[in-house]
């Protein structure tokens, strides 16, 4: 018998919610960079006679996601108090959602490892406040072997979504579209900036090996889940996962057994350690928080969020591939993010054909902005600009060479009529009829030459090639050479 | 008269006519709480300075003609489960001391927004977890009408300041019947509002779903006067009502109870071996003044409640305690007993810093809420909860009020339940009901037992929801017949109220 060893992942998304203020209190929630235990108050420091009071736009805000991720959002929801002792959680109680989340019952679709679209289930998303953050004195970073700790509470109480999947996912490739996935759907919504760098969202992943028979598929062997935690990145979720599925295939091929327990992604030498085993399993004594009185999503709310949804990336492009005709690729990158949709949708609005669009912004926007490190809401070169260069390129007004030279200008912040000539174009372009005057012109200059293709001994089309140079030098590379050589062609042809 | 046994009305007056000042009121006080508290260790710190300086603040508005507000000059003692800035609140409890708020909790705004003067912070018993003040982690508190004694619990310190004249006022919490037992043992009038009527924005959680903050007074005027102060909506505290507050003065003008259904309830009958006789003496009598000034008995019954309320409450409430107190652990405020591991700190902190009953109550509620057990305990006592709501719902088609004992015997002796929990916890058995319900309940003196030292017995009557205005107008009318509460007669002689 030959075995086959399958890896089930699930994972859980702890998201940032967008909100001005702290979920259960008036504290900011931009918190990076701010003085330990300065962005706190007697709420979210848990000092005694503190009450929380809930932030109603994180609620709108889960609403919106669960939403989106086509979950069924309850009408009635409530805290509950999950009860542990840490000194990052200063009530010694996270105030979270229990058996009654808000959202539950979602989906999503990725491209799966054969191609096709993947289903993914949402579990649950629920709302809970974050953590305060503890800093180790250790070398590490560590708990284990500090002599002392510090806590720093500016994090705590800062809002969160836990978007729970079902174990669904079957590869780390498939875990890590899934993470960018969510990640593009919160930020397309805007209820999460979906940082993984800077934490606003993070992935803990729950991976288990089943042992099946090649030939039958049979499961012949479930082995314990661990629990993956420190994964920063999309690539630290791939690699994470591909490193864990490998050292638990291991050690049930050699015949060993696995252990529940949580273990910690090094991303510096790529293996995940051991943290600690669940066998004294937790008792979080969940129960109703009393200071919270039960949440009420009314149907106007559940309407009003309902219809105030951006199209959705997975719908964008669909629409894209159909209503413009692009590849699925480059569907994909127009959709990928909202800014990039909307600066795509408005140069086609401003007359660029989509194709060429796309691929100007693919290859040239893109290049700009990472050499100048400038996010798409701040590019200088407005849509309507690059439309208009698209169109002369399009229009065989410019060759491409040039364009790139006048769409370097374009970002330097110069305006369109600056960078023509700047790059030393003429203005208005060459009108197709001047790009017809020049062909007649070195047609006429090289009758030996033309002679020489039009008995076919040009089979290589080098001559046609050193024409269109020579039309396109006149130009000064203000035609498009795959134009010009068309008309070069169709001319030749003409005499035979 | 001195000037400490004025009700507090009468200090405003007095105050803003300018027959004296705010700081001769407070002197006054002060040199009673001064020759008294060496006898009674009715507070845990008193707050001379700063009063003094907010008396003569007072004075001064007064002098150029502002209006201090509704409690102008008046004294007030606070529990010391209650924040006020810059003032220990140790709960009565090791595992806070040292402790200062950084805020003041809503009532210590409202009050210092209504002019009064803050004479000091009371002792209590533990967390609020007692009947009898003498599971304070400092001191027990002595009842002013027979220092042997107890004064109630948990805000025996409250009662028992109010009734030798520390201050006219105090603030209490009730959970179980914190403020009614202890006004019951001191002769006061005390209640416990509506759940939900009082911000608990600052007051150190007991049993969140069951806390509020109410009222002691030797006067009903006086006790609707702090009523209508602290009475107010809050967005900070997610449980009070944002609900309109009514006029609290209003009803003290009813000439009488005529058209009021005031109801006995059927289930005592059976209790009776159980109660004291001059509880149920007095009881009787209250209800005869009752039935003169025209209301009509009428009887209900409640036969979940008086059975299994004290059950269903010792789940809840240690339910909801254990996870209150799961912040004293020794890493921000308070006692921090440092070692060599975080569980070493958690152990070592909250076996030293927690009394006997606070650990009792912790243990409790930490295993009725955890798993394998949760259902049978913690669910089916929130199942019992609906019930008793229900049940009084249901009672109140038939009556206005509902009368009972404050509690089944008057104060006992120091050191005799202090080691019979169980005895201890039947103090409540008529109180706490009402806080399972989220009702208001009041009670007023009715009266005294025999005896060389007599001491008060109260009676309890419970309205619906909302029905502070009810109780206010029936303790109106009956204290026109049993005449207002009297400070206890200690040490400089006292006049007026009902003393025997
Ligand atoms: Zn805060």
């Amino acid at each position: 018998m030959t075995f086959r060893y399958i890896p089930v992942i699930g994972l859980e998304i702890h998201v940032q919610l967008s909100t001005a203020t702290k979920i259960f209190c008036p504290c900011s929630t931009d918190y990076i960079g701010a003085e330990p235990n300065t962005n706190v108050c007697p709420v979210c420091l848990g000092l005694p006679g503190s009450l929380p009071v809930l932030n109603k736009r994180a609620v709108e805000l889960g609403v919106r996601a669960g939403l989106a991720l086509s979950c069924t959002i309850r009408n009635h929801t409530v805290f509950h108090r999950k009860n542990y002792f840490y000194p990052d959680l200063p009530k010694a109680y996270q105030i979270s959602q229990y058996d009654l989340p808000l959202a539950e019952g979602g989906e999503i679709y990725i491209p799966g490892d054969d191609g096709r679209p993947r289903r993914i289930r949402i579990t649950r998303l629920h709302l809970e406040e974050d953590a305060g953050k503890l800093v180790h004195s250790a070398a590490d970073g560590r708990l284990e072997g500090a002599a002392f700790s510090f806590v720093d509470y500016n994090r705590g109480g800062v809002p969160l979504a836990e978007i729970v999947s079902e174990p669904d996912i079957t590869s780390p490739r498939e875990a890590r579209e899934y993470v960018a996935r969510i990640r593009q759907t919160v930020r397309y919504l805007g209820v999460s900036d979906g940082d993984m760098e800077r934490g606003s969202l993070r992935v803990d992943a729950n991976v288990s090996v089943k042992k099946t028979d090649e030939t039958s598929g049979e499961v012949l062997y479930w082995g314990e889940r661990t629990e993956i935690k420190n994964m920063n990145s999309l690539r630290a979720v791939e690699r994470a996962l591909e490193y864990e599925i490998i050292r638990q295939t291991g050690v049930l091929a050699e015949g060993g057994s696995l252990e529940r327990e949580t273990r910690h992604w090094n991303d510096g030498e790529g293996i995940t350690t051991s943290m600690r085993s669940k066998e004294a399993a937790n008792d979080y004594r969940y129960f109703p928080d009393p200071d919270i009185p039960p949440i009420v999503v009314t149907e106007e709310l559940l309407e009003s969020t309902r219809n105030a949804l951006p199209e959705l990336p997975w719908a964008k492009e669909r629409r894209f591939a159909g209503e413009y005709g692009l590849p699925e690729a480059d569907a994909a990158f127009m959709a990928e993010s909202l800014p990039v949709a909307l600066y795509f949708e408005e140069c086609v609005k401003n007359g660029a054909a989509p194709l060429r669009a796309a691929n100007w912004i693919r290859t040239e926007v893109f290049r700009v902005m990472n050499e100048k490190g400038l996010s798409m809401d701040s590019f200088p070169v407005k849509p309507s600009v690059l439309a208009e260069l698209v169109a002369l390129v399009e229009g065989g007004k410019l060759s491409t060479t040039v364009a790139r030279e006048v769409f370097a200008h374009l970002a330097e912040g110069r305006s369109l009529k600056d960078a023509l000539p700047a790059a030393g174009a003429s203005p208005g372009g060459l009108s197709a009829e001047d790009v017809e005057k020049m062909v007649d012109r070195v047609l006429l200059a090289n009758g030996d030459v033309v002679e020489e293709i039009r008995s076919g001994r040009d089979p290589k089309g080098k001559k046609i090639k050193f024409l269109t140079g020579l039309v396109m030098k006149e130009a000064r590379g203000q035609a498009d050479a795959a134009a010009v050589s068309g008309i070069l062609e169709r001319r030749l042809g003409e005499g035979r | 008269m001195e000037l400490f046994a004025l009700s507090a009305a009468e200090m405003v007056r007095g105050i803003k006519a300018k027959d004296f000042s705010a700081s001769e009121v407070f002197a006054s006080c002060l040199s009673r709480i001064e020759a008294l508290e060496p006898e009674l260790s009715a507070l845990l710190a008193l707050t001379a300075g700063m009063g003094r300086e907010e008396a003569a603040r007072i004075d001064g508005m007064i002098a150029r003609g502002t209006d201090p507000g509704p409690l102008a000059g008046v004294p007030v003692v606070l529990k010391d489960n209650m924040c006020l800035r810059g003032v220990p609140a140790t709960c009565a409890s090791r595992i806070l001391e040292g402790w200062i708020p950084p805020y003041d909790g809503k009532v210590a705004e409202l009050l210092a927004g209504a002019g009064a003067v803050f004479a000091g912070k009371a002792n209590m018993d533990e967390f609020a977890m007692g009947s009898s003040t003498e599971f304070s982690a400092f001191h027990p508190t002595s009842n002013p009408w027979d220092t042997g004694r107890v004064p109630g619990g948990s805000s025996g310190g409250s009662a028992a300041a109010v009734a030798a004249g520390y201050a006219p006022l105090a603030l209490g919490s009730d959970t179980g019947g914190s403020i009614r037992q202890p006004a019951s043992y001191c002769g006061l009038y005390g209640l416990k509002p509506t759940y939900g009527l009082v911000s608990r924005w600052g007051l150190v959680a007991f049993a969140s779903s069951l806390d509020q903050i109410g009222p002691f007074a030797r006067t009903v005027e006086d006790l609707a006067l702090l009523l209508s102060v602290i009475a107010a909506p809050d967005a900070r505290d997610g449980t009070c009502s944002p609900r309109e507050r009514p006029d609290y003065a209003a009803p003290l003008a009813a000439a009488s109870l005529r058209g009021k259904r005031i109801a006995v309830v059927k289930e005592l009958d059976a209790m009776r071996s159980s109660v004291d006789p001059e509880v149920l003496r007095v009881l009787e009598n209250t209800l005869n003044l009752c039935r003169e000034e025209g209301a009509e008995i009428v009887e209900v019954s409640l036969p979940v409640s008086l059975e299994f309320g004290l059950p269903c409450y010792y789940i809840l409430a240690p339910a909801e305690a254990s996870s209150n107190l799961a912040r004293f652990d020794g890493v921000r405020y308070g006692l921090s007993c440092r070692e060599d591991s975080l569980l070493d700190l958690y152990l070592t902190t909250r076996g030293a810093g927690f009394g006997a009953e606070v650990k009792r109550r912790i243990l409790t509620g930490t295993y009725v809420l955890s798993s394998g057990y949760y259902d049978a305990y913690y669910l089916t006592a929130q199942k019992v909860r609906s019930l008793m709501k229900a049940e009084f719902r249901k009672a109140f088609g038939r009556c206005d009020l509902i009368a009972l004992p404050t509690a089944p015997t008057p104060a006992f002796k120091k050191g005799e339940l202090v080691d019979d929990p169980v005895r201890m916890y039947l103090a409540d058995v008529f109180t706490l009901p009402v806080n399972l319900a989220e009702l208001p309940a009041l009670s007023l003196n009715g009266g005294f037992t025999g005896g060389k030292k007599p001491l008060p017995v109260g009676v309890q009557f419970i309205a619906p929801q909302w029905g502070e205005p009810e109780l206010l107008n029936a303790a109106a009318v009956l204290e026109r017949r049993l005449g207002k509460a009297p400070i206890a007669p200690l040490g400089a002689a006292t006049e007026g109220g009902n003393a025997p």
